[in-house]
């Protein structure tokens, strides 16, 4: 088949935006699943374990169960908006999928030689970042649109939430784009590939990692951080008067985000779809191995996932303030040191090495 | 397929700049404010300038229309009504610049057409963000650095601006939503917990919560 014809180019990135859709749902609804277990277990609960085996079906009786409920709208909120905004959440947060590697090029019969990843392009980082910063819209509109305090106090807390920390999330990338040297993904993830494991940005960049991962988890509106929901102060906050397939999507806006979020984590600091061993024990860019290292990429990810599930059952909530003063006096800060050093560590090895 | 990309986004442009000023509800001239980002950053993208249409989202989409959309929410403003022409005298000259616009716009395309220059096409690197980068740190070094000490010069002004007449003191905390938390003016030695007052400056919280309201913070100590 010919991969140069525009058309059928255009079919296959759209039947691989359809399956990297349909696993990212999938993969949302495990984790909801996956969170009310392991919440239960931190709790000493059982949790749902009645629908399927172990409860694998609940998250999809959920889903049935919250269709079916009366989609209300206030009566004084604003129509359109409050309508726009569920979208913008839902819509700017699947967006970010498809300039992730899911896996290393693979040769199939008919196709071709081709990377497991639906866009390559210069500026794939920047895209992240930015489809990340137009989602705040989705909470703050939908705060704003309720015509209702709790909703719009957590709206606001969003919005002043998001900008703080996007400062921090963005810093805190720039170290390891200075050692790459490229803002395309698929060319991190290559870079960082070897046997060992060796070669991930985790080790070079351990401070940018764990500064990525709170103002990630700050971003995500995930416990600590999960003030724009605070259910003790807000009621719900800006989803309060969402039901039905609206809320839906505001739940899931929620859940995609941290898996986009752990996608990111996992592709510039753990080496993406690298495993250790693997290429020794299975050879490039046979087929074997392309299977491995997806396996490999979403086991990577779970294991982000369990650890916001595991901060979400462990930790209390900030305070406002001490939000805000953690984001701009330690965070921010301590991420320009990140990249005075590591700019200092490269220009010294630059300069010795020739 | 390029033309119907144009079309398509230079049309939302058009129509979200159109609704920018024709709204009354100034939340929604900002919706529309965003749509017109988000479509030229489109263009941007079909002119081989990713860079630019990345920067162009993060930076208007992203940072300052997120701000101006907070400040609405937080003031609350209320639609505006609709009201007789204040500054009627405006709108010939409103007239007469629109013509100057068109008529740049006009000699614009004309020159282009003339010169025959083509546009860049999906290939080429000028957009990519390694020459922009090298171009950046090299041939423009200067006004790079000038802009970026702008910049700088606008954040000091605004810090000083926003300090001036000692509208709040040093210990007094801002908190976006309209709250001045002066917890250390009220109880200097107390122990660690915010008191909220609803006040636009320091003195009236401190008025309101019946303290000694003493502008430095040097001289409580």
């Amino acid at each position: 088949m010919d991969l140069s014809n525009p058309y059928i180019h255009a079919a296959l990135i759209i039947v691989a935006i359809t399956i990297a859709f349909l696993t990212i749902m999938l993969v949302v609804a495990a984790t909801v699943l996956g969170e009310r277990r392991v919440l239960a277990f931190i709790q000493g609960r059982v949790g749902p374990n009645r629908v399927g085996y172990f409860g694998v079906l609940q998250p999809f009786a959920d889903f049935i169960k919250t269709m079916m409920k009366e989609d209300l709208v206030p009566d004084q909120s604003t129509r359109f908006v409050f309508l726009l905004a569920p979208m913008i959440a839902v819509v700017t947060a699947i967006m970010a999928i498809i300039v992730y590697p899911f896996g290393p090029a693979v040769t199939l019969p008919f196709l071709g030689t081709f990377p497991l990843v639906i866009a390559q392009f210069d500026v794939a980082l920047l895209y992240v970042l930015g489809v990340t910063s137009v989602g705040v819209y989705g909470i703050a509109l939908a705060g704003w649109s309720s015509n209702n305090k709790y909703s719009l106090l957590g709206g606001l807390r969003s919005a002043a939430q998001m900008i703080s920390y996007e400062l921090a999330l963005g810093l805190s990338l720039i170290g390891v784009v200075l050692l790459a040297g490229t803002l395309n993904l698929y060319e991190i993830v290559e870079q960082q590939s070897g046997w060992y494991g060796s070669q991930w940005n985790i080790i070079y960049q351990p401070l940018g990692f764990i500064l990525y991962l709170i103002a990630a988890i700050a971003e995500t509106n995930r416990v600590p951080f999960d003030l724009p929901e605070a259910e003790t102060e807000l009621v719900a906050g800006f989803h309060t008067e969402y039901s039905s397939i609206k809320f839906l999507l505001f739940f899931n806006a929620e859940y995609i985000n941290m898996i986009t979020v752990s996608m990111l984590a996992t592709t510039l600091f753990l080496g993406g779809w690298n495993v250790p061993f693997a290429e020794y024990l299975f050879g490039r860019g046979t087929l074997l191995f392309a299977f491995v290292c997806v396996i490999g990429f979403f086991a990577k990810i779970i294991f982000f996932l369990f650890l916001y599930i595991w901060l979400r059952g462990t930790l209390p909530r900030f305070r406002f303030d001490q939000l805000m003063d953690f984001g701009w006096k330690f965070l921010l800060p301590v991420a320009l040191l990140n990249i005075v050093l590591t700019a200092t560590v490269l220009f010294v090895k630059g300069s010795w090495g020739g | 397929m390029s033309a119907i990309l144009f079309i398509l986004f230079a049309g939302l442009a058009i129509g979200c700049a159109v609704a920018v000023v024709a709204q009354r509800n100034p939340l929604y001239s900002a919706i529309s404010l965003i749509g017109v980002f988000v479509a030229l950053a489109a263009i941007y993208v079909t002119l081989a300038a990713p860079f630019i249409a990345a920067v162009q989202v993060i930076v208007y989409a992203g940072a300052i229309m997120v701000l101006v959309i907070f400040v609405i929410m937080l003031l609350n403003v209320e639609q505006e009504e609709r009201r007789r022409k204040r500054l009627g005298f405006l709108v010939p000259v409103a007239i007469g610049m629109a013509a100057i616009l068109i008529a740049e716009t006009a000699f614009i395309i004309y020159s282009v057409q003339v010169s025959g220059a083509k546009p860049p096409g999906p290939t080429s690197d000028v957009g990519l963000t390694h020459s922009i980068g090298v171009n950046l740190f090299t041939t423009y070094l200067l006004p790079f650095e000038v802009t970026s000490i702008l910049l700088l010069m606008a954040i000091v002004g605004a810090m000083s601006l926003a300090r001036q007449g000692k509208l709040l003191s040093a210990t007094a905390r801002v908190v976006p939503g309209a709250q001045v938390l002066a917890m250390d003016i009220a109880r200097p030695h107390g122990e660690e917990d915010l008191t909220a007052v609803e006040a636009d400056t320091t003195a009236e919280s401190a008025h309101l919560m019946g303290v000694e309201f003493q502008s430095d913070p040097e001289e409580r100590e």
